[in-house]
This record gives structure tokens, C-alpha cells and sequence, in this order.
């Protein structure tokens, strides 16, 4: 009986034992399975699993089955989860000086997002680090654009349309404060249903996007000048980071650099094959924007000194970002 | 093409030692006939009944493996008539609706890159089904308003093609979510489907109810999910079936139970498709019993997804 009873235990204490020893991260995407992106995390997740020899472990929740990001954010905050991959919408409630990044009509390139963010990628980090957060890896949603029903060549023409806000964003309301605009404030669940009815008739989207939510079937018109870059970044929370072990704490971080780079290469893509397909859909771009430059640059610089009165993006970073933009651009004039 | 009425000439022989009225009579209706049509078919069009019978015998087959076996065969006997009749919208039908059943039921849960090939076929059949039935031009190239006129012109007559062209052509983009071509698509393959449901919601038991189910089940509102939407289909394909087919409950936990999150609904529903009788629904018997294996499959990722 009492070899039994030890028999028992030991089958009882091992895989306890065995589980101990694994950690698991609970990282939530709004990728659905089989995407780019959730394609790229699954990587990121069997190489950290095969790298740690089973130490951490991913357990992957795509497709939004977590909720939007609000919500997963919420249940890091109880501990459901641990991490996941965020676009602007979410990094806004983590770290919102991060989305400098994507204040309207500051890039124009994507060489030029690159070099400046490279330039404040180490206050960004802290920033993460100071909430709660590490940043792993960055990535981005992209050039987001104006799609529309009639064209857009102008601020102008933007005064003449019903455009999309998302709800509750302070970056869009700031840029509309700023240029004058009435936008019509609706949560993105709304988006498809009021360009049908006519509540709207122009929203932004990065290419890729407006193809996943088929708002491209509902403007034929797109314009070819980014109005922001869309940013994004995988993320863990501290509370489960700073309880693994130093050498998985260095993995999680490699590998998620890696991953933050290979989804930067492969959404530019995504995005670049999705102009292709917006074009034999017949989609018409609108490359030639009347406003001269300087009247777009005071526009940009309104909207950045409201979200800084609003202490949304402090106006030192604005500075920053601005600064080493006209650097890069004035010596790449040189080359 | 292989149309021409190679066996003409040793009939005609043959026929000269009847007498010569009747042959001459004879000669006159092969004559006619053969004006309209080749040897090769008049032998498919004769065959297209047993073709159908053949559909409905693999329908009510419970062997899974003898299934996954014979299915191939079948479908290259009915690529073959095909060739002979390329405008025959029935032939294409079984066609669509085979290619889509062999990839749905053997092929998809182990090879992407295949079940891919195999749903395009089944488009490309049923598209053909569907310019028999009056609908012009191509679809994938065509506005969404162009599609929608054409749409609201079509008949019942067109249900079947538009309802295999819908889901052939969904599979096809499922199967390629990193594909933006393939997702551009998807909204058409929708517009397909909801004339299916405005014109007969009962065909191919409720199957229109299931692609909303699914369409609208598996992807978050952000994305455009809606899910007392897509519960409300179940819901309809479920009273449509008597609640018979497994494949409705096996769906619903795939997509909107998993979608919600919802571990309990996902397991008791798959646990029921499992435990279902067999012969609960004999004209579908093959569809239930691929339900209850995907059901199996999926049990065991609950782990995993919850």
C-alpha cells in the first residue's frame, strides 16, 4: 500500500515539478490565423519554445479573440495576460509620446521614419519600461492614406468631405482641431456600414487595411500622399518579464527584435502588393496635392502643439522628431 | 478537342446489311443526331444520371476512408464528361461541389498549399455553372455595383452556381488570408452568397446560413465580425436541418465559440457532434461524419486555444 501511495505521488509531483519550471506568455494579436503577422508571431513563438528548450512557452491568442486592444490591455492589467502585439491604438494608452511617430504629414518616406525613429528608440523603450512595459520588437501597421469617394487633392477637398475619426483617438481629434475640419466621430466597427449609407465618405487606412475591411470597395479614390505612418510594437507586460531568468529575459528580447524586423520587411510588402491589387480593383490615386508643403508642415506643427498642451506628446519630443528629421532630409539633399 | 464522330464510318458499314429503308432511316437519325453532337457526347449526356446518382450514394457514405479514396476517381470521371460537355452546368456543379467537398473533408487540416489548388478548381467550375445561368462577365475582374446589378438580375435558377461559386471562392481566399489579392475578394464572395440566401435560404440544407455563420463567427468587429449575427445563422441553419447536420454545431464552436472565447459552448457543442449517432441524417451521413472528425481535431486544441 505504501509503494502504491509513493507511486501515486511521484506521478502526482513530477509533472508539477516539470510545469515549474515552464513559463508561459500569454500574448494576444488582433492577426487573424494564417496572416502575415500571425504567421510571423507563430515563428517568434516555436523559436523562443525551441531556443529555451521548453522553458517559455507561447500561448498564442490571434484573431482578436481576446478582444480589441483596449480590452487586451485590460486583461494584462489582471494578470490574464502577459503581452501582444499593438498598433498605435493601443501603444497610445501605454506610452502615448510613442506616437510622435505618427503625427499627420511628418514622413514621406520610409527611410525617414526609419532614421527617426532610430534617433528616439532609446527614450521610446523607456518610456515602455517606466508603464510597465517592455517594448521586444517594433513593427508598424504602415503609410496610412486618405480612401475616399470623390478625389482629394487639398485640405480643401478634406473640408468638403464627411471623413471618419475614430472615436476617442486624441491624435486624429488634435490633427482636426488644428486644420479646422469637422470630422464625423464614429468607432471603427462603423466604419464599413456608414461609408455604405453616406455618414461618411472618406476614412483613412493603410492599403492592406482598407483591402482586410473592405472599405476599398467603397471608395474609389485613394490618395497617394501618406497622411501618417502607422506604428506598432510587440510587447510584454513587466510583471511577467522581470520574473523570468536573466537568459530568457536576453532571448525574449533577441528574438523579439528579430520578429519586430521581419514584420516591418514584410508589412512594407503587404502593403506594397496591396497598391497593386487597390489599382486592377480600380481604385485611381491622386498623386498631385495643391497645398504647398510649408502649409502642410504649420498644419502638422497645430495639431503637435495641441496634443503637447494636452501633455498627449510633449513638445520637447515633437522637437526631437522634427530636428532629426530636417537633419536627415537637408543631408540626404546633400548626398 | 476529341468531338469529331470517329466511329462513323465502320457503323455505316455495318448498317449496310440491314435492309436499306431502315438503314437509310437510320443513317438520317444518327445523321441528326451527330449534327448536334459527337459519340463521345451522347455517352456523358447518358451518363450525367448516374453521375448524380453516384453524388448522392457518396453523400450517404459513413467510411471516411473508403470516401477519401473513391472521391478523386469520381472527379476525374466527371472532368472527363466535361471535356465532352463543357457548358453543362449540372456537370460543373458536381464538379464545384466535389472539388470542394474532397478539400474540406481529406485535404485542408493537413495541407494548406493543396486544399488551395483544389477550392480554386471548384471555382473555376462553378463559375463556368454560373455563366450558363445567364450571369456575364468576369467576376473577379468587375466593380462590386456591376456585380450587384448582375446579382439582382439572376433567378433561382442560378442558386446552385452562385452558392458553389460563394463557397468555392471563399475556401480559396481562407485559404490565402496573406494574400491581399485573395482578400480582396472576399466582399464578392459575400454579395454571391447573400443573393443565395434573398433567393432560396433552404438550399443545399441551409448551407447559405453556415457561410454567415462562419463569415461573420470568425473574425473580431474590429474586422468586421458580428456576433449575434452569426449566432442567428447558426441558429436558422440549424431549424432548416432539424438540427441533423453535425457540421452546424461543429462550425459554430470553430468559429464563434473560439471567437468569444467561450471555452464551455466550444466543448459541449464539439463533445455532442462526437457522441451523435451516425445515422442520425443517412443523406448526409459523409458530411457528419467529416463533422465529427473535424469535431475530434478540434477537441483536442482546446488547450491550446482557450
Amino acid at each position: 500500500m505504501k509503494k502504491l501511495f509513493a507511486v501515486f505521488l511521484l506521478l502526482f509531483l513530477f509533472p508539477d515539478a516539470h510545469a515549474e519550471e515552464a513559463y508561459v506568455l500569454k500574448f494576444a494579436t488582433l492577426a487573424p490565423q494564417g496572416s502575415t503577422w500571425m504567421n510571423i508571431i507563430t515563428d517568434w513563438a516555436n523559436k523562443v519554445e525551441k531556443e529555451s528548450q521548453g522553458r517559455l512557452k507561447f500561448k498564442l491568442y490571434g484573431g482578436g479573440v481576446s478582444g480589441d486592444e483596449p480590452d487586451v490591455l485590460r486583461k494584462i492589467r489582471f494578470g490574464q495576460l502577459h503581452g501582444g502585439a499593438m498598433t498605435g491604438h493601443g501603444i497610445g494608452y501605454i506610452y502615448s509620446p510613442t506616437r510622435v511617430l505618427e503625427i499627420p504629414f511628418l514622413f514621406s518616406s520610409y527611410d525617414e521614419v526609419d532614421h527617426v525613429r532610430a534617433q528616439l528608440m532609446p527614450e521610446i523603450r523607456e518610456g515602455f519600461h517606466q508603464n510597465g512595459f517592455e517594448l521586444l520588437g517594433w513593427m508598424e501597421v504602415g503609410f496610412i492614406q486618405l480612401f475616399s469617394r470623390a478625389p482629394i487633392y487639398s485640405i480643401d477637398d478634406m473640408k468638403k468631405s464627411r471623413i471618419w475619426l475614430w472615436q476617442g483617438d486624441p491624435l486624429g481629434t488634435a490633427f482636426f482641431e488644428a486644420s479646422g475640419l469637422s470630422p464625423v466621430p464614429l468607432p471603427i466597427t462603423e466604419v464599413f456600414t456608414s461609408l455604405s449609407t453616406g455618414l461618411i465618405d472618406t476614412t483613412i487606412a493603410p492599403p492592406l487595411g482598407a483591402i482586410a475591411l473592405q472599405w476599398f470597395t467603397k471608395t474609389p479614390y485613394m490618395t497617394s500622399m501618406p497622411v501618417m505612418d502607422g506604428i506598432g510594437g510587440l510587447i510584454v507586460s513587466r510583471k511577467f518579464f522581470d520574473g523570468l531568468p536573466n537568459d530568457l529575459q536576453k532571448l525574449l528580447r533577441r528574438t523579439g527584435e528579430e520578429a519586430g524586423a521581419r514584420l516591418l520587411v514584410e508589412t512594407r510588402r503587404d502593403n506594397e502588393k496591396s497598391l497593386a491589387v487597390l489599382k486592377q480593383h480600380g481604385v485611381t490615386f491622386t498623386s498631385e496635392w495643391k497645398d504647398k508643403d510649408s502649409d502642410l508642415y504649420d498644419l502638422r506643427d497645430r495639431a503637435a502643439a495641441i496634443l503637447a498642451k494636452d501633455g498627449y506628446i510633449p513638445a520637447p519630443l515633437y522637437e526631437k522628431a522634427r530636428k532629426s528629421l530636417n537633419d536627415y532630409r537637408a543631408h540626404k539633399g546633400k548626398k | 478537342m476529341p468531338h469529331t464522330p470517329k466511329s462513323l464510318p465502320r457503323s455505316k458499314t455495318a448498317l449496310m446489311s440491314i435492309p436499306r429503308k431502315l438503314a437509310r432511316a437510320t443513317i438520317c437519325l444518327c445523321g441528326a443526331l451527330l449534327g448536334a453532337c459527337s459519340m463521345g457526347q451522347m455517352v456523358a449526356r447518358s451518363s450525367l444520371p448516374i453521375i448524380e446518382s453516384g453524388n448522392v450514394a457518396m453523400n450517404r457514405e459513413t467510411d471516411l476512408d473508403l470516401a477519401r479514396a473513391a472521391i478523386p476517381a469520381n472527379l476525374k470521371l466527371v472532368e472527363g464528361l466535361i471535356q465532352e460537355l463543357p457548358d453543362n452546368a449540372d456537370l460543373r456543379l458536381q464538379a464545384a461541389q466535389g472539388f470542394y467537398g474532397y478539400a474540406y473533408g481529406f485535404v485542408e487540416d493537413e495541407d494548406n498549399r493543396r486544399a488551395s489548388g483544389l477550392y480554386r478548381r471548384g471555382w473555376e467550375h462553378a463559375r463556368q455553372a454560373l455563366a450558363a445561368s445567364g450571369f456575364q462577365g468576369d467576376l473577379a475582374a468587375m466593380t462590386t455595383e456591376e456585380l450587384k446589378r448582375q446579382l439582382a438580375g439572376l433567378s433561382r435558377r442560378a442558386v446552385p452556381a452562385l452558392f458553389w461559386s460563394a463557397s468555392c471562392w471563399a475556401k480559396w481566399i481562407d485559404m490565402n488570408r496573406n494574400d491581399p489579392a485573395r482578400i480582396a475578394d472576399m466582399g464578392k464572395a459575400a454579395e454571391l452568397m447573400e443573393r443565395v440566401l434573398a433567393l432560396d435560404e433552404n438550399y443545399y440544407h441551409g448551407g447559405a446560413h453556415l457561410f454567415f455563420g462562419v463569415y461573420y463567427g470568425a473574425r473580431p468587429p474590429m474586422l468586421g465580425g458580428d456576433f449575434e449575427r452569426s449566432a442567428k445563422h447558426f441558429e436558422k441553419a440549424r431549424a432548416i436541418t432539424h438540427g441533423k447536420l453535425l457540421l452546424v454545431d461543429m462550425l459554430q464552436a470553430e468559429y464563434l465559440a473560439h471567437q468569444l472565447l467561450d471555452r464551455k459552448q466550444f466543448h459541449e457543442r464539439l463533445i455532442a457532434v462526437v457522441n451523435a449517432p451516425s445515422d442520425i441524417y443517412p443523406e448526409m451521413a459523409l458530411v457528419n461524419a467529416i463533422a465529427q472528425q473535424k469535431a475530434g481535431r478540434l477537441l483536442a486544441k482546446e488547450e491550446e486555444w482557450f
